[in-house]
């Protein structure tokens, strides 16, 4: 779809999914990656445990459908060969600390003379200026400081985050939006901007707006294990089942009442529940909760509720859920996702051949379908400097001895 | 002069509730799209019964979530059952480059605004449906939010204390990662469309677009056949990594080494330098195997102190450190302020209402917010007559149809 459109991707390891989002859409991405290679490559986990450079499974996971190309922009020539590419491009996307770039002769104010045209996104952890553009940054701190972090973890224990860092890949995710807004708006202008992305704003969106309390009047919103605790009002949503937990939407009102009344059906049917307690009326009930003479029904609802949920396993409900039309589902293990029948059935999974390592690998899948133009996974993630001869001689027409020559002197 | 707004020639019909949906949409407006978001009194979006409220009540137009998700959108009341409303719909569609839904699979089919029936009316429209686990398969009835795709989908799991069950991201994590994939699936239709004049339905499963942030864990497993589960904030490879206790009630602190120059300037502002002594943490796999101790250590001194105070100097000495903010404190937030990242509009019920502005800067064409989400049927005058160019007539004959209800 993009296919016409160049990306140099000069980002670090924290803005590795930009460029891979418009690779999957098509463009023409060329990863530039330091001689050596990436930090990113050495980032675990590593196929079978053994680091090494082009096993990293995190580079694995973010780097498909991309060229990968070794330069030294610390070098002077290393900057003049970037200059030489930045004409033909049509997005550069970075994730250095702010100022990095413009230190390095490399700002957007000095590629914009090269290529007005260019759209040039800087992904980073608090925007390029401001009080916290200079902060060191870790996929904690971005979270503590955009909101989702306060929110999520039991309350007796510290807030906790999400076991997969999770902060840069809004940012990506958001530049990648980014990045395709200033592509419309240059078909117009013939121009392109800087587009500065900030992972603090980019994960403020995982706190369902939430940080709008404090100006609404709203009270502040604390965070509940398996729930939302809104003031004393524990929402649970987390039960266990027999072989592990499931999550159910156990809400009321107009939103929710008929999920919740067929629910209730079932309770009742397995002889968890009485009669009166069925015939509940869900829609008010929502009402009575928050006004606080709910609040005792309530909790022992939640007690008859995991009385049921403990009796039946996570296919058991997921199969209920589906039959009678609940909102619940079963808390998936990684293996229980990459086994997942509804997955298997959408041919989700995308095998990807490693030639290098005569295996083939199971990836996630597109990210939508398109009908006309299906996303395809061209290329398995790049070996370190696997392109440099086809995007330096072939494409740059550099000679064979100036290509020997940059070697040689560790510029690519 | 003010430049054009990037995407000022865009119209989109905008079938879309709840949030997932919305959420995708509402950057396209902020950019300049055209939005006509189509809603029912009969049934009304499910975003405007979610807190938080204005002055702490419900309200139809009370949710700042709702505002949230839909600000800079026109508001058109339709009463999709109705088959004149539907007509309404279809002369929307030749209007529209773009028509976006988010209701269960089956639901467009039978009010007969399905793709297949759109593309007749106009056969290069930019068609979106984006639902929990996608249009197909045996879960693609599967109704509800955002948590349950994220619990079936492994975030569950994978958030939470090894010794406790899963706590799970806060609410429908699914819903705040898949609108970056509808807006930019759109966008990347539309520049498709521009270059061959072709358009396209696109099967969104919010699910799947998700399961993109999880790709490490996934990769574990299919290549290595480990099974990743929930660390609480520990990290495989750093430490101390972890949100400490600070002074007061509920409060924390965020602390991340990164290198041992990190960790010396650490214990130089706890001023313990026996730590670095200490043969449990004198190096990095020391402090691994010992990290109990470690966070016993590092919360020694943090209890001490402000959260917003260790920030302070452990950022001056170059270490990753951060106040856990309360909601409350997150719209203080400097950073925040400096952006101008919340934004006061006016507001017909309540004076002003405050949302979010948009998540990145363009430095040339940047985002204009400048009107709030729509009252049920706010635009109805606006889009009939001016979009559509209904005469009087017509419109009131819709009304007394029921049709814009």
């Amino acid at each position: 779809m993009l296919s016409p459109y160049r990306v140099l991707d000069l980002t670090t390891e924290r803005g590795l999914l930009c460029g891979q989002i418009l690779g999957d859409l098509g463009a023409d991405v060329l990863k530039v990656e330091p001689p050596g290679g990436s930090p990113a490559r050495r980032l675990g986990p590593f196929y079978h445990d053994v680091p090494d450079g082009n096993r990293s499974l995190y580079w694995w996971a973010y780097n498909r459908n991309k060229r990968g190309i070794t330069l030294n922009l610390a070098t002077t020539e290393g900057k003049a060969i970037l200059r030489r590419l930045v004409p033909g491009a049509h997005f550069l996307i970075e994730s250095d600390n702010p100022g990095t770039m413009a230190e390095q002769g490399l700002g957007y104010a000095e590629l914009e003379k090269l290529n007005p045209g260019l759209v040039y996104l800087s992904i980073s952890a608090f925007g390029q200026d401001g009080p916290k553009a200079s902060y060191v940054d870790s996929d904690l701190v971005i979270l503590a400081a955009g909101g989702p972090l306060v929110l999520t973890g039991d309350d007796d224990r510290p807030p906790v985050r999400l076991s997969v860092p999770q902060a840069y890949l809004h940012a990506c995710a958001e530049a990648a939006v980014a990045a395709l807004v200033a592509n419309h708006e240059r078909q117009r202008s013939g121009r392109g901007q800087h587009v500065d992305v900030s992972a603090q704003q980019a994960v403020a969106q995982a706190t369902q707006a939430m940080i709008l309390a404090a100006p609404l009047g709203e009270a502040e919103i604390k965070r509940m294990a398996g729930g939302v605790k809104i003031g004393s009002l524990n929402i649970r949503l987390i039960w266990p089942a027999k072989d592990g937990y499931v999550a159910i939407t156990f809400l009321f009102g107009t939103a929710f009442a008929h999920f919740t009344k067929r629910l209730m059906d079932w309770v009742y049917e397995e002889g968890v529940c009485d009669q009166a307690t069925r015939d509940t009326n869900w829609l008010t009930f929502g009402g009575q909760l928050f006004s606080g003479e709910g609040r005792k029904e309530y909790e022992r609802l939640k007690g008859v509720l995991e009385e049921f949920t403990k009796t039946k396993t996570k296919a058991e409900l997921l199969r209920g859920a589906l039959d009678r039309g609940l909102i619940m589902a079963p808390i998936s293990r990684i293996d229980e996702v990459v086994s997942s029948p509804q997955l298997a059935a959408r041919h989700y999974w995308c095998e990807m051949e490693h030639p290098e390592l005569g295996e083939k690998f199971r990836y996630p899948g597109p990210f939508v379908k398109f009908s006309e133009t299906p996303l395809t996974y061209r290329r398995r993630p790049p070996l370190i400097g696997e392109h440099n001869r086809e995007v330096y001689v072939d494409e740059l027409g550099m000679s064979e001895d100036e290509f020997a020559g940059l070697q040689r002197h560790g510029i690519i | 002069m003010t430049n054009t707004l990037p995407l000022a020639d865009v119209k989109i019909l905008d079938l879309m509730w709840v949030m997932a949906g919305p959420a995708g949409t509402r950057v396209l407006a902020d950019y300049g799209a055209t939005l006509v978001r189509v809603e029912s009194a009969k049934r009304i979006d499910t975003a405007r019964t979610l807190q938080p409220f204005h002055n702490r009540k419900p309200g139809p137009d009370s949710s700042a979530l709702f505002q949230n998700l839909n600000t800079g959108k026109l508001g058109l009341s339709l009463d999709l059952n109705n088959e004149q409303a539907r007509d309404v719909i279809r002369d929307l569609v030749r209007w529209a480059d773009v028509v976006t839904e988010s209701f269960s699979p089956r639901a467009m089919k039978m009010w007969g605004l399905d793709y297949e029936s759109l593309r007749k009316i106009k056969p290069d429209i930019i068609m979106i449906s984006s639902c929990l686990m996608g249009q197909t398969g045996p879960m693609a009835k599967f109704a509800g939010f955002g948590n349950l795709a994220a619990a079936i989908s492994g975030f569950f799991n994978l958030t939470g204390w090894p010794d406790r069950p899963p706590a799970g991201p806060f609410s429908a994590y699914t819903d705040y990662v898949a609108p970056r994939f509808t807006a930019l699936s759109i966008l990347a239709a539309l520049d498709h469309r521009r270059r061959t004049g072709q358009g396209q339905y696109i099967d969104q499963s919010q699910a799947e677009a998700t399961l993109h942030f999880l790709t490490p864990a996934l990769l574990d497993y299919t290549v290595n056949g480990r099974v990743q589960g929930a660390t609480g904030n520990r990290d495989p490879h750093l430490a101390p990594h972890g949100v400490y206790p600070a002074a007061g009630t509920d409060r924390w602190v965020a602390i991340v080494v990164q290198s041992e120059e990190q960790w010396q300037s650490l214990c130089d502002v706890m001023q313990r330098p026996d730590l670095l002594r200490d043969e449990r943490f004198s190096t990095l796999e020391a402090r691994l195997t010992h990290q109990e101790e470690l966070e016993t250590q590092v919360s020694t001194w943090t209890k001490t102190l402000d959260p917003f105070r260790i920030e302070a100097l452990l950022q001056a000495r170059g270490v990753s450190a951060g106040a856990v903010s309360s909601t409350h404190e997150v719209y203080k937030d400097s950073q925040f302020t400096h952006q101008g990242h919340f934004v006061e509009l006016e507001h017909p019920t309540y004076g002003h209402t405050t949302v979010e502005g948009s998540r990145f800067r363009l430095s040339r064409t940047p985002a204009q917010i400048n009107r709030c989400a729509p009252t049920l049927g706010r635009d109805n005058q606006y889009v009939l007559e001016t979009l559509l160019g209904y005469s009087e007539e017509k419109i009131s004959e819709l009304a007394v149809a029921g049709a814009l209800e």
